[in-house]
């Protein structure tokens, strides 16, 4: 295992800037996920660490060794594919043992590298098989198997769970998170799957058009997001943007809602330190579903959470919640609501919104304006 | 966006990995593997090409002699009367050819995709002619079209006493001859063209028409056909390419003859170039040769290159 | 598709259908079944009888005639040493040219390179002119070679003009291998050659099976490269059969042409009846993928 060191990374096609000088560490052992729209620069990041594209510019530090002239082979990485990319005419173990077979590995170690790798992903008797008569599942072990099997520095994994079904990735997915923990290894892993980079990520680095806009760890990213878009891209449902003006009153800064009846609410705002410069302009309110509720007793009199009765216009009930959808401000919001709390269509019902989490944008910029 | 700083190893410590000149030499291997062919093309279609085309500009008879005399041999071509029968043979055989081939292939494809039971077994013997070489088929052909013994004999012997058949001797008609051996080599292949389109037609698509109270004949002709454009013209240019290039058939089937009645430019090229002495007018047909495949050929090119830019 | 009840109407149209296809299939096979009958016939049959009038007694002494006596030009030792002329000229110029074919399809396809596709439309070209324009210049190579009127320069002709096809056929094959399977090789630590052997060539069985029948097919049927390129002694088999045929000495011999041509036919009709399959993939392969 290695730490990983990308420095100010470019690379361009002619014109095209792709990857626009991005700059990320890890520690050794450390489970980095790169999220981001399609064409965001992800994949062609992960194939430059591999070596597989050139890069124009900048450093990659594997460990202490810089790799960015090296051979693919010379790396010491491995891959595992969005389609897998077992060969079609060799069996699992043959599979397995490639790498090692061309490293000049011994064939008893190779068959003992197999073996290992074989129970550590439960894929003993399907060691005879061709991929061509493996489920999509299977193919997802082996693929993971042969990477295992060199024991590399570092682990790629562009997509690997894209092609499974949902309930098997659920499945890979704490999978691969119990071997990460098991094995300790470093990993690079892409995704477009924000609850895929939720749960695995030990850090997310956040990407669109080329540029890396966020990195930190899961928690960080969801409640601290630099700008709009990186908070709007996690999170599913995803959070709420509402235009609003900020107001100051003699009840401290807040923001003034009118929901789709024309009930007008005033909600408070915290770190109202840190929003001065905004009184009486507009921005852009962040709150995530799960922050608007049916009222609950036990939060009820915190300072910013408050009641305001919404009308209903659309009710989802997905079974553990009930999505819930209104009007504020022109503009529709999603609430998660208990499944218990009765909410007619059409009715306004009471709401409880906990304001002590919302974030703040600048409309124009999209950037946040109360971030510390 | 990154506030942190980056926690870079010390510089000392930092370890260049660097392309061995194994490696070097690995990245080139794709352009060696290539570069053979690559060379070979470039001397002996495009090189070779261009020598013709200087040829045809000379008065070499014999041997190549490099005496320019400017566009004398294409206007002695245009004058003699035999390139003339031959290009007029070409038309009338590339014509008929393609049009009986393709209304030949079309047919019998959609015949045999009517769910036939033996089609495996039909499918081969349509398209058997294609496996044997145009000599074999001239041979079997001038056989068959001998008037003497051949189908006029046979058919007079069954009782029709005044039936004549005798086109491959008839100069205005030994064109004719030509067209029915090469349709019979050819059109199983067309046949086999269109069936793998028809294959490929999204059979929802019918189902939706059949749905609509669309008939099968009007399936066909408004939904189906329509959509097997690409490969008409498929067939079409590699049709007329076998037309253009014909020389087997003619060389084994009519030698050429009655007289010259039978000429196609192929044949008029080898025997102007190699048996009389004619280099450089043999050169210039082989250079009017090559624009008409080029006149066929450059826009389908261009139409495929495009479409597959689109889709 | 939907079943519908038959009505008596469609079942006529249904057998109508089936006569009109067994109809054009006796059509397809006539010159055939006239040339297999004419073979089998003495001259004096052949006179007396029509084309579909079935011999007295089989005799084979046609065929051992066309074999190893009949005058072919110059020589009269039969079409045996053409055939075997064949033989020596298919077999290496096959070989040679799916192996380039091969590797040419697999750097067009899996190792591109800046200026690739442009090389790859250069090579096409050879597929498509009119071989009339390389033959004056090609005759010329030859003959500064010291290949003229060569086995060896009728190999080297055939190998330059079956590349472009045969790189098609695995170009356009390979393209649809994953691309992913050579990184993934290539993180492994195998080189071009060695994922080229490993893993590439193991998938490339039904193309090469294609491409050797394509090849021979079209070598083994060549005639104008045979005609213009070898001398009397190095004639592959078509051009023995058309002067077999278009010299007469005396009386024609019918049944003897006959059967040299179907000897002629024979190893390609044989191709043809064992891999038909593989025969038609490869005739479509170029018109319908483009």
């Amino acid at each position: 295992m290695a730490s990983l060191t990308i420095d100010n990374v470019t690379k361009s096609y002619g014109q095209t800037q792709v990857l626009k000088g991005i700059n990320i560490a890890i520690e050794k052992g450390e489970f980095l996920i790169l999220v981001g729209p399609s064409g965001c620069g992800k994949s062609t990041l992960m194939n430059s660490i591999a070596g597989l594209e050139d890069v124009t510019g900048g450093r990659i530090l594997i460990g202490n060794a810089d790799i960015t002239q090296a051979a693919p082979k010379d790396r010491d990485i491995a891959m595992v594919f969005q389609s897998y990319a077992l060969y079609p005419n060799m069996s699992v173990r043959e599979n397995i043992a490639f790498g090692l077979e061309i490293r000049k590995v011994p064939k008893v170690e190779r068959e003992q590298e197999v073996q290992r790798v074989a129970s550590l992903l439960q894929i003993e008797p399907l060691l005879d098989r061709k991929p061509g008569q493996l489920s999509g599942g299977q193919r997802q072990r082996v693929a993971m198997g042969r990477a295992l099997a060199r024991r590399p520095k570092l682990y790629l994994f562009d997509e690997p769970l894209s092609n499974l079904d949902a309930k098997l990735r659920v499945e890979m997915r704490t999978e691969i998170k119990k071997l990460h923990q098991r094995l300790g290894t470093t990993i690079v892993y892409v995704t477009h799957d924000q609850i895929e980079a939720m749960t695995l990520a030990d850090r997310i680095a956040v990407m669109r058009g080329g540029e890396l806009l966020q990195l930190g760890t899961p928690q960080e990213i969801y409640d601290n997001p630099v700008n709009k878009f990186v908070a709007g891209f996690m999170g599913s449902p995803a959070m709420n943007f509402v235009p609003c003006t900020l107001v100051a009153s003699d009840r401290g800064l807040g923001v003034e809602i009118t929901d789709g009846a024309g009930n007008p609410s005033w909600l408070p705002v915290p770190n109202a330190e840190r929003l001065g410069g905004y009184i009486g302009k507009q921005v852009i309110l962040g709150v995530r579903p799960e922050m608007i509720t049916d009222p609950v007793p036990h939060k009820a009199g915190e300072a910013m959470v408050c009641e305001v009765p919404m009308k209903v216009l659309v009710t989802e009930p997905t079974g553990a919640d009930t999505m819930l959808v209104a009007e504020v401000n022109g503009v529709e919001i999603n609430c998660r609501i208990n499944p218990g709390y009765s909410t007619p269509v059409g009715q306004v019902v009471p709401l409880m919104f906990d304001m002590s989490k919302v974030v703040f944008f600048d409309p124009t910029t999209e950037e946040r304006i109360d971030r510390a | 966006m990154n506030e942190k700083a980056l926690p870079l190893p010390e510089t000392g410590s930092v370890r260049p990995v660097a392309l061995s000149f194994q490696d070097r030499l690995a990245a080139q291997l794709p352009k060696l593997v290539l570069a053979p062919t690559v060379i070979v093309t470039l001397v002996a279609v495009y090189g070779y090409m261009i020598w013709t085309g200087l040829l045809s500009f000379t008065s070499s008879r014999i041997l190549p002699s490099w005496k320019f005399i400017g566009t004398a041999q294409y206007s002695k071509l245009m004058e003699n009367d035999r390139w003339g029968v031959s290009v007029e043979n070409l038309i009338i055989f590339g014509g008929l050819f393609i049009l009986v081939c393709l209304v030949l292939g079309v047919l019998m494809a959609i015949l045999l995709d009517q769910k036939i039971r033996a089609e495996g077994a039909l499918r081969t013997i349509y398209l058997y002619p294609m496996a044997i070489s145009f000599i074999v088929t001239g041979t079997a052909w001038k056989w068959l079209l001998n008037p003497g013994l051949g189908l006029q004999k046979t058919i007079r012997d069954w009782g029709f006493e005044s039936f004549t058949f005798d086109w491959l001797v008839n100069p205005d008609m030994v064109v004719y001859c030509l067209v029915i051996a090469a349709v019979w080599q050819s059109s199983g292949f067309v046949m086999a063209l269109f069936l793998a389109g028809l294959r490929g037609v999204d059979q929802e698509m019918i189902k939706a028409a059949q749905l609509d109270g669309a008939s099968m004949p009007m399936i066909y002709r408004r939904i189906i056909l329509p959509s097997l454009k690409p490969v008409f013209f498929s067939a079409f240019v590699i049709l007329s390419h076998i037309a253009i290039k014909s020389f087997d058939l003619v060389a084994a089937l009519t030698g050429g003859g009655p007289g010259y009645s039978s000429d196609l430019p192929a044949i008029f090229m080898y025997q102007h170039a190699f048996t009389r002495g004619q280099m450089g007018l043999g050169a210039a047909s082989a250079m009017v040769m090559l624009g008409g495949v080029l006149a066929i050929l450059v826009p389908y090119l261009y139409s495929e290159l495009r479409s597959k830019k689109n889709g | 598709m939907v079943k519908p009840q038959k009505t008596l109407n469609q079942q006529l149209l249904r057998y109508g259908l089936y006569v009109l296809l067994g109809v054009a299939a006796l059509v397809y096979l006539l010159p055939l079944w006239v040339m297999l009958l004419t073979s089998l016939k003495d001259v004096e049959e052949i006179r007396n009888g029509t084309l579909l009038s079935l011999p007295g007694t089989i005799n084979f002494d046609a065929w051992s005639k066309a074999w190893s006596g009949a005058c072919t030009g110059s020589t009269c030792d039969g079409i045996a040493p053409f055939f075997a002329n064949s033989f020596r000229i298919v077999i290496p110029a096959v070989l040679i040219s799916t192996l380039v074919g091969s590797l040419n399809g697999y750097v067009l396809s899996l190792w591109k390179f800046r200026g690739s596709e442009i090389l790859f439309g250069a090579m096409l070209v050879g597929c498509f002119i009119p071989f009339q324009v390389i033959l004056l210049p090609m005759a010329r190579m030859l003959a500064m070679l010291g290949l003229a009127n060569t086995v060896t320069g009728l190999v080297l002709v055939h190998i330059t003009y079956g590349i472009a096809f045969t790189t098609l056929f695995f170009r356009n094959f390979y393209v649809g291998l994953p691309k992913e399977l050579i990184s993934a090789a290539r993180l492994d630590g195998a080189g071009f050659f060695f994922i080229f052997r490993r893993v590439v060539l193991p998938l490339s069985t039904p193309i090469i099976v294609v491409c050797v029948i394509w090849q021979f097919t079209q070598i083994w049927n060549d005639f104008l490269f045979g005609v213009v390129f070898s001398g009397a002694q190095t004639q592959p088999v078509t051009v023995a059969l058309n002067n077999l045929v278009n010299t007469s000495f005396g009386g024609k011999e019918y049944n003897v042409d006959m059967a040299a041509a179907l000897i002629a036919a024979l190893p390609t009709l044989l191709v043809y009846v064992l891999a038909g399959k593989y025969f038609v993939r490869g005739l479509t392969a170029g018109a319908v993928k483009g």
